[in-house]
């Protein structure tokens, strides 16, 4: 019995050394931040903040891959462990469907502001909405990538070329550079194009610019999948066409080894992400410094738009500290901290940062980035987009590599779109 | 009180009490672990999502049927575990029996092929991704200095190699831990079966068929056993070297069960495709031990 007695003591003991220490007064913030430049300007941030303001930041900085579920079984569970999240785009639905983030717009109704000043890119602030666009505000955007098309600006003058308008023009181009340049001036075979077709967010990211060029939607007004409409198909066979000028092995291709192609000077044209873009200028990666050039993306009957993908700051429902949470957000997000993180290599999200001399002067892209951000397109907003995309990525792999006809491809994914919704019902 | 219940008198409880206090952490490790878990994914694997809440229904395991990403995954996790078991299970025997004679440099021999086993899957799987790679990898260089063709060779990024591909990286990795396995066994098997053999006038071959394989059909038993539950479950290699594709040509089951639970967060669907997967792995596992194990008749 003493025995029993000796052992509860112990474990008395034991909890409550666990208890919070009452000493700690300061404020207390805790911040999930995606691992990379993004998160990492986000992290400055923050201890920029703690040294001005009376308050400490705990900062959990995770990967990409893992970010998604550990914040979405973390909110989901309602733990509350989380006063801020970092959140791509994409998510932002899952999110906001399932009442996980914390409406904004009645915490600026308190501060006596009707909500986000209007230098933030209209693009960027609707996908911060929910539903998209017309619904509260649920975040803010902090960091405004969209798609870039990337040409070889020597090779096309070379062979007496215009920049690419249409993608039409940009099958022309790949096939007479390629033409010319496999006979090897300098020994080396040049691909036209090269894009990443590898099955999931890659294929997908890499195809959508066309589809909607050519007049295609992922869904109809009354939200039934339409992706094996005639447009659909006519951008798949363009995208099979490209593939033909692409390096071999194109079906496998993620970012790094697209990226890989564009530095070592062996592609000359790919759609891509403004993150690669001080990487051409470095001598220790870069064979082609001077000899990129960036643009919006191509046209088809419809004007070219590039898929967005920013990176948006929310605060979980759940948060205990929303109100200092808040503080933190709008500080993080005004022009001058924003300014901060543009020149840590994030773009920004404001208008007129991006017309900003000092910026512009190191970020000669900018002007272009400024029109594909403000004419971009979001991916489709639906809480399924994680499994849609998979399954479109599945097809859209399977017509590159040669598996499926683009009508058959198109023809299952559309089936398979449909399960998925059907299943969400 | 019945006179049954003597458990409750007190000099009973006290004998009964230190024990149990000795294995209740122990106990309460397990319960936590490994069994609320496993309660916890037979609930919801048998459970909905609606509108109102989660409601009991078979409904995950009907979807199993007609879901054509499972029926091929599952297709794809079989046709990989028969055939990287078959070649590390030949291969394997066949350098057992070879390294098992007294050569020359055996010693070195047999170390330099446990390295494979040694690096983590992760390890593999970067490093073959960079050998297969079609332009710059080592293996489509080696064939170009032959004077090969190689534009075809795309290895993972086509649909006819890629299943090829993590095949034979997962037979480069463990066809060692076969031929140690085997080996092993070999080198327990006493030399009398093999004199009286000698003696009877049996040739080698039929040495080898009635002598030491019955012999060796332990250890045969063993290194089955454990490939297969490895290979139906195989996860890390794959998701580096393709993730599943092109396409989805070389997604296996605990691929898709991973996209289920962690990317679409349908972890009721993702429990139901497990079970089968254990089910599947279990039927398997009786089935060689019903086949190779014999249990010993008299002494």
């Amino acid at each position: 019995m003493r025995l029993t007695i000796a052992l509860t003591l112990v474990l008395l003991l034991a909890l409550s050394a666990c208890h919070p220490n009452p000493q700690s007064l300061r404020k207390q913030l805790t911040l999930a931040v995606v691992s990379g430049v993004e998160g990492e300007a986000l992290k400055q941030a923050a201890h920029d903040y703690e040294a001005q303001a009376n308050v400490h930041i705990d900062i959990a900085q995770l990967p990409y891959t893992n970010l998604f579920e550990k914040e979405f079984i973390d909110l989901k569970s309602r733990t509350g462990a989380y006063d801020l999240i970092m959140l791509d785009d994409p998510w932002f639905p899952r999110f906001a469907s399932e009442q996980l983030l914390t409406d904004l717009s009645p915490l600026f109704q308190q501060r006596g502001q009707s909500g986000p000043d209007s230098d933030f890119i209209e693009t960027s602030i609707a996908l911060c909405r929910h539903p998209y666009q017309t619904g509260s505000l649920f975040a803010l955007p902090y960091v405004g990538n969209s798609q870039l098309f990337f040409y070889r600006k020597d090779l096309f003058e070379k062979h007496s070329l215009k920049p690419p308008a249409t993608w039409n023009d940009v099958l022309a181009a790949a096939k007479t550079i390629q033409e010319k340049e496999s006979a090897g001036a300098n020994g080396g075979q040049i691909y036209g194009y090269v894009m990443r077709a590898e099955q999931g967010n890659a294929a997908v990211a890499d195809f959508m610019p066309i589809f909607w060029a050519f007049g295609g939607e992922m869904f109809d007004a009354s939200g039934k999948p339409t992706v094996n409409s005639p447009e659909g198909v006519a951008a798949l066979e363009l995208m099979l066409e490209l593939g033909k000028y692409s390096p071999p092995g194109y079906v496998s291709f993620n970012a790094s080894d697209v990226g890989a192609h564009l530095l070592q000077g062996t592609a000359a044209m790919s759609i891509n992400w403004p993150a690669w873009i001080s990487s051409f200028n470095d001598p220790a990666k870069s064979k082609v410094i001077g000899k990129m050039e960036f643009t919006t993306l191509p046209s088809g009957q419809k004007q070219g738009q590039a898929e967005i993908g920013n990176w948006l700051i929310a605060i979980p429902r759940d948060s205990r500290n929303s109100a200092d949470a808040l503080d933190f957000l709008l500080w993080a997000t005004n022009a001058q901290q924003m300014k901060q993180s543009a020149q840590r290599g994030n773009p920004p999200t404001r208008k007129s940062l991006f017309n900003d001399p000092a910026l512009v002067a190191k970020n000669p892209a900018y002007a272009a980035q400024l029109r594909s951000l403000e004419s971009s397109r979001p991916r489709p907003r639906t809480p399924y987009w994680n499994e849609i995309e998979n399954a479109f990525g599945i097809f859209l792999s399977k017509a590159n590599s040669g598996d499926l006809s683009p009508t058959e491809a198109m023809n299952q994914a559309n089936a398979e779109i449909e399960k998925i919704l059907k299943r969400a019902k | 009180m019945p006179k049954s219940r003597r458990f409750l008198s007190a000099q009973n409880r006290r004998e009964w009490l230190l024990p149990a206090l000795f294995i209740a952490p122990a106990l309460a490790v397990l319960l936590s672990l490994s069994i609320y878990p496993l309660i916890y994914s037979i609930t919801i694997s048998l459970q909905q999502e609606t509108s109102s809440g989660a409601v009991w229904s078979v409904g995950n395991f009907k979807r199993l049927v007609s879901d054509n990403f499972f029926l091929t995954a599952m297709v794809h996790t079989l046709v990989y575990a028969v055939a990287a078991l078959g070649c590390e299970f030949l291969l394997g025997l066949g350098l057992a029996l070879l390294l098992n004679s007294k050569m020359r440099g055996r010693g070195l021999f047999r170390a330099s092929l446990l390295v494979p086993m040694m690096l983590p899957s992760v390890v593999v799987g970067v490093v073959w991704r960079l050998m297969l790679n079609p332009d710059f990898g080592a293996i489509n260089g080696t064939l170009r200095r032959f004077g090969l063709k190689t534009e075809s060779l795309t290895w993972t990024a086509s649909p006819k190699l890629a299943m090829l591909s993590v095949i034979a990286v997962d037979v480069w990795q463990w066809t060692p831990f076969v031929f140690l396995v085997l080996l092993a066994g070999l080198q327990a098997i006493p030399e009398e079966p093999y004199e009286a053999a000698l003696i009877d006038g049996s040739s080698r071959w039929q040495t080898f068929w009635h002598v030491t394989l019955p012999l060796l059909k332990p250890s045969i038993l063993i290194v089955l056993l454990l490939r297969t539950m490895d290979l139906l479950r195989v996860f890390d290699q794959i998701f580096i070297l393709t993730e599943g594709g092109p396409g989805f040509a070389t997604e296996t089951i605990s691929l898709y069960i991973y996209r289920t639970a962690f990317r679409f967060f349908d972890f009721g669907y993702a429990a139901a495709m497990s079970f089968v997967l254990l089910a599947l792995t279990n039927v398997i596992s009786v089935i060689y031990i019903r086949v190779l194990h014999e249990p010993q008749k008299g002494t």
